[in-house]
């Protein structure tokens, strides 16, 4: 078995693909840890000065909590760049996102060059190209007979040969993380504490289950098809379909597939809905002066102000509505994503690195929980509490002659001492959370192994070696 | 002699199984992703059309609609991911669009808005490349390795004949691949009612056939090259694959790490300062107006010259505002450009390019359209004005007419062909480079 091994990793360690995909390894990831260094220390500080000055301001008429940048970006960028860096937050949660800000919207659509695009897109590849020759290029050749002629069982070889596989995966793998690791820890010592280290351990291991799906299903297809350049061309057309078939096509998979209805469709509600609920109160109150059931001002106010806040209720619930279908939607493309071994590790990365829409979703939920505190906060100091509003209204009415003019309430800002403003705080995510939330997609690549390592087994055992 | 080999070439190819597999693959891909597509595209235009029709903009909102463009269903470059609608007031000009909601928080998932994007232009892109390399590998270094390339040498034939023989016989194959996945997708995307080219759409669908041509047979150039050079089959086949990860999945995006580090963008709290620094000379008036204004309102009359005064300082505001928006525009374009320019050398980057042009899904399309928004935001506000002036003309002053123009195809050349000629050039090279290593190789 050993010598099995020795064999086979030496004879890759050789070859072209070896040396070349050493270099690119080195290269990408040295290219990933610089990138991050800078990155990274451009976020951290518009993030700190960004929330130094909303310290300096506390407001009751809005505040903005904004979200931590994460140490973790170099391992799984999980679309960072194009999510909100905080919300403006009003009383009674009343959230809109500010611009993301980092991301040029112009540039060509590419990935990130994250650890998570290079193991899933590069080193996929060369384990295709490393696997592809294991069993049909000794067929080829005629070597497979004569090493089958020895006492050597065939699950033994096949073994050895996956091993070797891995290994010889593995090491510029490795390579590549240390050197990424390296640039970081000089420019950041921060980031690699004890925490980061146990996710990167477990980066580490999920990228090897990853590798090893696409070591056997290269086996798979080398033992079944005994010419290696049509065992190469269709493990390519795999690698097409679950690197970028699958999870490109899925957000436009789930708009067809999702009962929820369109943008448009949404959007086509909110006009009628602020006809019907604001105005129709509006007109009962001037109803109720020409009946002389408002006599004064006050109540007059009182009553408009109560109309603004009771009528937007359901326009807010529209945009909720909205929201929740939106991300009801892109969980959709998420689960046919999942499909693709790619897709499962893409997820699970993010999980264990706490990035990507679970993270962006657990923020999410902090802000909210927060919006209580906040509200109570109001209550306190201004007696009550008065919802932002995306749309100002003003209309008037007359009262003996007298002309009103009715606007929607605004929040007030508290004039007095507001140092015991209550402060915006993030709640982090263990790596037992991570796990938790990507258990799915760590059992769906296992699932995968396992599969294809049964299928690869049994097609060997069954070649014709002559 | 030439048709013979020719023919004897494509018949070989024809029959080879790697030929009828990448075929297959092509075209279920093709097939796929185009059902896909024009799914979308339905979707969008129908939403787009009872927009128009349903969500008429009121004297203050002005909501204009940004259609979708019917080569998306082939070449979907920015299309979908650009917002589709904005809303203008004379208080404000959005720097960029939006969805119909306005931004919400859910437009910033990527699981929403797509990521990357499966269509024709990926099939040419990475598919068909692959198969490329796969037809092209073993041209010559298969013949080396099984010794029929001495043999046929040693008939009268002369080895220029040869090798333009077996380019041509293999080119004819691709070429044949590529016209029958793209009429698969054309027969799919046109029996739909709700699609029809327009005359400059066929042109334009036409030329992206063309530029396909050209960045398939540099990728064939070079496999032919290498294959010439190395001789052995399976080294030769590394190598070319390596080299096409490299153009296409790994310098394009070194290219834009590279710029994004070169070229620093301002940020978004120094736009706000900029902003506040060019309305800063009409600071104190405004302030002045406005309270004078809405003193007015609640005494219920204001002057004339003061309603006119207050809208015409909006509009100022909002118009320099515009101005640093698109100054900032412009400085993401260069950084772009530059993104560009330095992963030029990569086939993939320059057929992206010219591909999002013709199908009119780029970011050219966009400026176009934002252009157009300026220019109906200046008559809106010029209308506005006029509420305070001449209350009758302003109750009978018709609807603006909004209408991005459209970019005629000689335009799309002109910004496309430095890509052609670049394309044209790389193929060149490495067909001569081919020929004359060819010509010295040692065939024994």
């Amino acid at each position: 078995m050993k010598t099995i091994i020795r064999k086979e990793l030496l004879d890759h360690l050789r070859s072209v693909q070896f040396a070349v995909l050493l270099a690119a390894s080195i290269v990408l990831f040295a290219a990933n840890g610089l990138v991050f260094v800078q990155h990274y220390a451009r976020l951290r500080a518009s993030y700190q000065k960004a929330v130094a000055e909303n310290d300096q301001q506390p407001s009751t008429m809005m505040t903005r909590p904004y979200r931590a940048p994460s140490s973790l970006l170099f391992m799984a960028e999980g679309g960072d760049k194009s999510s909100p860096k905080g919300y403006w937050l009003g009383p009674k949660l009343t959230l809109s996102p500010m611009p993301a800000g980092t991301a040029n919207f112009k540039m060509p659509d590419i990935p990130e060059l994250d650890w998570a695009f290079i193991i899933k897109i590069i080193f996929s590849l060369y384990v295709i190209l490393l696997g592809f020759e294991a069993v049909s290029g000794e067929k080829e050749r005629g070597t497979l007979r004569l090493v089958l002629s020895n006492p050597v069982g065939r699950v033994k070889l096949l073994t050895g040969k996956y091993l070797a596989i891995i290994s010889s995966a593995a090491i510029p793998l490795l390579a590549g993380l240390l050197i990424s690791l390296i640039v970081i820890g000089v420019f950041l010592p921060a980031v690699l504490g004890p925490q980061n280290l146990a996710r990167i351990v477990f980066f580490f291991i999920l990228a090897l289950a990853y590798l090893s799906l696409f070591a056997f299903l290269s086996l798979l297809f080398s033992a079944l098809i005994p010419r290696s350049s049509l065992v190469l061309l269709v493990l390519l057309a795999f690698w097409i379909f679950f690197a970028f078939f699958i999870p490109d096509t899925s957000s436009i998979a789930a708009q067809k597939f999702s009962k929820v209805p369109s943008e448009y469709e949404m959007a086509k509600l909110v006009g009628p809905t602020i006809q019907g609920e604001v105005w129709k109160r509006i007109a009962k109150i001037q109803d109720r002066i020409q009946k002389g059931e408002l006599k004064t001002e006050q109540a007059i106010r009182e009553e408009a102000d109560r109309a603004y806040e009771e009528g937007q209720v359901s326009v807010r619930k529209l945009y909720d509505d909205y929201d929740n279908a939106m991300q009801e939607r892109a969980a959709l493309a998420q689960r046919i994503s999942r499909a693709s071994p790619a897709a499962l590790f893409q997820y699970a990365a993010e999980a264990v690195s706490e990035t990507g829409p679970t993270a962006e979703s657990r923020f999410l939920r902090d802000v909210r929980n927060y919006s209580r505190t906040y509200d109570n906060y109001i209550l306190k100091k201004v007696g009550k509490v008065v919802g932002t509003s995306p749309w100002g209204f003003s209309t008037g009415a007359t009262l003996n002659g007298k002309y009103i003019n009715l606007q929607s309430p605004f929040p007030q800002e508290y004039a007095g001492d507001k140092s015991d403003f209550p402060k915006f705080s993030e709640s982090r995510a263990s790596l037992l959370d991570g796990l938790h939330n990507g258990l799915w997609d760590i059992a769906g690549l296992l699932v995968w192994n396992i599969l294809l390592a049964g299928l690869a087994f049994s097609a060997f055992l069954r070649t014709d070696v002559r | 002699m030439l048709k013979t080999i020719i023919k004897r070439e494509i018949l070989e190819y024809l029959k080879s199984a790697k030929f009828l597999i990448g075929l297959g693959i092509t075209l279920a891909l093709a097939v796929g992703s185009t059902v896909i597509n024009v799914q979308d595209y339905k979707g969008r235009l129908q939403d787009y059309q009872a927009a128009g029709q349903e969500m008429k903009s009121d004297r203050f909102y002005q909501h204009l609609y940004r259609q979708p463009q019917v080569l998306s269903t082939l070449i979907q470059g920015k299309d979908r991911r650009l917002g589709n609608s904005i809303t203008v007031t004379y208080l404000a000009i959005p720097s960029t669009t939006s969805g119909y909601m306005g931004e919400g928080t859910s437009q910033h998932h990527r699981l929403v808005s797509g990521f990357a994007a499966v269509d024709f232009a990926f099939i040419v892109r990475v598919v068909l490349s692959l198969m490329v390399v796969f037809i092209a590998y073993n041209a010559v270094s298969e013949e080396k390795s099984s010794g029929t390339l001495k043999l046929t040498l040693s008939n009268p034939m002369p080895r220029d004949q040869l090798l333009l023989g077996k380019f041509l016989g293999g080119w004819f194959v691709i070429m044949g691949s590529l016209a029958v996945a793209a009429l698969a997708s054309l027969i799919l995307v046109l029996s739909h009612s709700f699609i029809a080219f327009a005359s400059g759409e066929w042109t334009r669908f036409l030329a992206f056939i063309g530029v396909s041509v050209l960045y398939l047979t540099v990728f064939y150039t070079i496999s032919l090259f290498v294959s010439v050079l190395v001789n052995r089959p399976s080294i030769s086949l590394m190598i070319l694959l390596q080299a096409w990860v490299f153009l296409i999945v790994i310098y394009p995006n070194l290219g834009i790490i590279a710029a994004e580090n070169l070229f620093k963008l301002p940020s978004q709290e120094q736009l706000a300062q900029q902003k506040v620094a060019a309305f800063q000379p009409y600071e104190a008036e405004q302030k002045k107006v406005q309270e004078a204004f809405s003193q007015g309102v609640q005494k219920g009359e204001v002057s004339k010259e003061l309603s006119l005064r207050n809208i015409d300082l909006w509009a100022k505001r909002a118009d320099l505002e515009h101005q640093v928006d698109e100054e900032f525009g412009r400085k993401l374009t260069a950084q772009t450009n530059l993104a560009r320019a330095i992963s030029g050398l990569s086939p993939a980057v320059l057929f992206d390019q010219a591909a999002e042009r013709y199908g009119r899904t780029g970011l050219a399309e966009y400026e176009r359209f934002m252009r157009e928004v300026y220019r109906y935001w200046q008559q809106h506000v010029e209308r506005s004005k006029l509420m305070y002036t001449d209350r009758e003309a302003y109750k009978k002053a018709p609807a603006i007419e909004f209408r991005v123009p459209v970019e005629t195809t000689a335009e799309a050349f002109a910004a496309t062909w430095l890509a052609w000629l670049l394309l044209a050039f790389f193929s060149l090279a490495f067909f001569a480079l081919g020929y004359t290593a060819f010509l010295k190789k040692d065939v024994r």
